[in-house]
């Protein structure tokens, strides 16, 4: 019996010196990726309300909206930061203002600066949404004094 | 008695799969006493979740504290916001659930399998187990959209719906699988040489799991029914879909063995009940209040309990998050089940506790 089972797995290895090799050889042959793979996100400008939503239920901050002192704000987001977990796909009210590709993201270069270049841009974005806040409060303001100093002008001649 | 040496093992060693440092008291060969030491990965990830992130965002936090059971880490999280503001998840969200828990379970089991054979010196068992596990991170890549961190429970439901055609390929995958899974029931049951590392070593008793809190495999191998899966149906319906308590009486590494073999079969079968019988209805419930109150959860990870407890306090942000892992409850198991054995077999026997310490000290 011992005789018999050996024999068998002798024939076995020697089986399979002549199989396919199970693993494949990856640069030249493509791995399995399913069609609704969670790769790169993309944003259409055209279509987006700018409402910020995905900025805020976005886990790692990966998105952030900068806005000109026009008012107009501008998308910036980060393949390094992001975990690509669809959160701002969802959050989002306009269907396909921000979408997700089935591309995976390319690896951070140390050129690009990713991390420290991100965390400067991040905090450049919040400050001039501020500034553009204080800058839009500031003309309420003065408009407002401009109407009452009117009113009162009115009030006096009248 | 003959003289003592002291022998550590890790936190940097071969056999060693996380940092995990381990001080042997050893007579000749024979282990008599041993010292666990096992924080060595700590990341600060409860602070995290009490500070920095809102908790919606906690779920994607919570997955990252292991790359093993990130979908147990995350439901477990989920259902224990979901009582904090109080809704119920639509019953094709709780099987979605079930389904991608036990597809996780199959490559978590598939490579503590293969730890054990290559700690044990069977290089190419490590290997053809190793091969035979790929179906699973393929079938959790098409379900989830990504190999490792599926991101699958948020709170309310699930993220993404099951495809038809996944589905389909799922039960092609698990039919080409069962006679490899024959396979190596065949060479863990029967093969000589495996047996003499494994079969009577880590011995540790039923009184003795039971004194020590043991949970997962580790229990169900000294026959202590201690199955979550088994207690609770309310959060998750595990008796509607097939789930067995699987036992051995044993207690050593080769019931270990056995237990996470024989619970493979047991996972494919709730699987294919879950994809033959999907319920429909939305996926995830929407609700805007703030968690509220206290609550706590308990799921069957593929080491064993997990257990989450949270705290609301009408914000945005958790007032406390509690996660004990189930190696945080196996640690004094682990140490006791060494004692007696010989030095040389104490790779193995680490391997069939199947430790995760990045989950134990988050």
């Amino acid at each position: 019996m011992i005789k018999y089972f050996t024999m068998k797995t002798f024939f076995k290895a020697i089986l399979n010196l002549f199989k396919k090799p199970v693993t494949i050889k990856y640069p030249f042959e493509q791995t399995f990726i399913p069609d609704d793979y969670r790769g790169m996100i993309g944003f259409n400008e055209n279509l987006c309300i700018w409402c910020r939503r995905c900025e805020m239920a976005c886990p790692p901050g990966a998105i952030v909206f900068s806005q000109a002192m026009d008012g107009k704000q501008t998308y910036h987001f980060n393949r390094a930061v992001c975990i690509y977990c669809s959160e701002c796909v969802r959050a989002c009210p306009k269907e396909g203002a921000i979408f997700q590709t089935n591309v995976p993201a390319k690896c951070a270069l140390k050129e690009e600066n990713i991390n420290n270049g991100w965390n400067i841009l991040y905090g450049e974005a919040l400050m001039s949404r501020a500034a553009y806040a204080a800058e839009k409060k500031r003309l309420a303001a003065e408009k407002a004094a401009a109407i009452k100093t009117e009113m009162e002008k009115k009030e006096a001649k009248s | 008695m003959g003289k003592q040496y002291e022998i550590p093992l890790g936190a940097q060693h071969i056999s060693l799969l996380e940092p995990l440092h381990f001080k042997f008291t050893t007579e000749n060969e024979k282990i008599v006493d041993t010292v666990a030491n096992v924080y060595y990965v700590h990341r600060g990830i409860e602070q995290a979740c009490c500070s920095k992130f809102k908790f919606r965002q906690v779920s994607f936090v919570v997955g990252r504290v292991c790359g093993l059971c990130s979908v147990s880490h995350t439901t477990a999280y989920s259902q224990v916001a979901e009582k904090l503001i109080k809704i119920e998840v639509p019953r094709r969200a709780k099987y979605l659930r079930m389904l991608v828990i036990e597809l996780d379970r199959i490559h978590s089991h598939l490579l503590c399998l293969s730890h054990v054979a290559e700690n044990s010196g069977f290089e190419a068992l490590f290997m053809k187990t190793m091969q035979y596990r790929e179906f699973a991170m393929e079938l959790l890549e098409a379900v989830c959209g990504n190999r490792i961190q599926y991101d699958f429970s948020i709170v309310g439901g699930v993220a993404r719906d099951l495809k038809p055609e996944v589905g389909k390929m799922i039960l092609e995958r698990l039919k080409i699988f069962k006679p490899q899974l024959d396979e190596l029931v065949d060479i863990y049951q029967n093969n000589w040489t495996l047996s003499l590392k494994n079969k009577g070593v880590g011995l540790i008793t039923k009184e003795d799991a039971l004194r020590l809190n043991v949970v997962g495999p580790f229990a169900r191998a000294t026959g202590l029914a201690a199955d979550v899966r088994n207690e609770y149906d309310d959060l998750l319906p595990w008796k509607e879909v097939g789930f067995e308590m699987v036992l051995d009486k044993a207690g050593d590494v080769h019931a270990r063995n056995m237990v996470r073999l024989r619970e493979l079969y047991v996972s494919m079968r709730i699987i294919e009940n879950i994809i033959n019988g999907l319920p429909e209805s939305a996926l995830v419930t929407e609700t805007k209040t703030f968690p509220d109150g206290e609550a706590v959860a308990r799921l069957e990870a593929p080491r064993g309990e997990l257990f989450y407890y949270a705290k609301g306090n009408k914000t945005q942000i958790l007032e406390r998050l509690k996660i004990k892992a189930p190696t945080f409850s196996n640690i004094p198991a682990m140490v006791e089940a060494f004692k007696g054995n010989e030095y040389g077999s104490a790779p193995a026997i680490i391997a069939s506790y199947d430790p995760c310490l990045s989950c134990t000290s988050r």
